[in-house]
């Protein structure tokens, strides 16, 4: 049985940590991002650590629940690893959702960070 | 009205030209790979333009129109730019269904080229 890439178990470990982080207390998420990291939340851009745990503190919910579909990792010509996350969530008593995540992780310091984050609910037009 | 950021109006003429190739003549999209790029669609894994356009041609629709929901685009620390996608799409005379799409652009001899793509159909386990 083959042993997956590294970039797929670097993605995989990091989508993990993030969800369980994301769903049990989300303010433990302040040491994946750093002060030149990006995360645009639904359109919204919020840039450096401090800006982005910002948001995510003030996110209007008290629970939060992801599922997972699917993810998807790929190494970038610069050593970084790209994960693309197609999923489902609900927070509260809402209904569920669907949603899309992408995540450029990097390398700084032997420790992987995020240095790009984009977030979107897959809210499609209606009447086309 | 200040301008848009640069990587703004990269990323979106880029998402633009993909979808009008993607939904005119998708064998035209060669031009966007180079020999190190990477496609992961629906999961599975394409390296390099050749494997990624013979994939694309491949694809068993004869019609095919994107219609794009939401973009987004961001400047990342080694200057290339991420662009996400969220959209619909409709392939001969099959139902609407949801898309979601990721490139990463660098620029290579002053061409912006997609180094990484991934694809995935919005389709959750019922």
């Amino acid at each position: 049985m083959a042993e997956k890439p590294v970039w797929e178990q670097i993605g995989t470990g990091f989508v993990q940590h993030y969800y369980q982080q994301f769903d049990t207390n989300r303010m433990n998420l302040a040491d994946i991002y750093t002060d030149s990291s990006c995360l645009t939340w639904e359109g919204e851009g919020f840039q450096g650590k401090n800006a982005i745990m910002g948001k995510l503190s003030s996110l209007p919910f008290k629970t939060i629940q992801h599922s997972i579909t699917a993810q998807d990792h790929q190494p970038t010509p610069d050593s970084c690893v790209l994960s693309m996350v197609v999923g489902q969530l609900k927070a509260d008593e809402d209904q569920v959702m669907g949603f899309h995540q992408m995540f450029l992780l990097k390398n700084i310091d032997n420790k992987w960070i995020c240095s790009n984050d984009v977030f979107r609910l897959a809210l499609h037009n209606f009447g086309q | 009205m200040g301008d848009r950021p640069i990587w703004e109006q990269i990323g979106s003429s880029f998402v633009q030209h993909y979808y009008q190739v993607f939904d005119t003549d998708r064998t035209q999209l060669g031009a966007i790979y180079t020999g190190e790029s990477c496609l992961t669609w629906e999961g599975q894994q394409f390296q390099g333009k050749a494997a990624i356009v013979e994939k694309l041609s491949s694809l068993p629709f004869t019609k095919i129109a994107h219609s794009i929901t939401a973009q987004d685009h961001q400047p990342t620390p080694d200057s290339c730019i991420l662009s996400m996608v969220v959209g619909q799409l409709k392939a001969d005379d099959d139902q609407v269904l949801g898309f979601h799409q990721t490139f990463l652009l660098k620029s290579y001899s002053s061409a912006w080229v997609c180094t990484n793509e991934i694809f995935r159909l919005a389709l959750h386990n019922l």
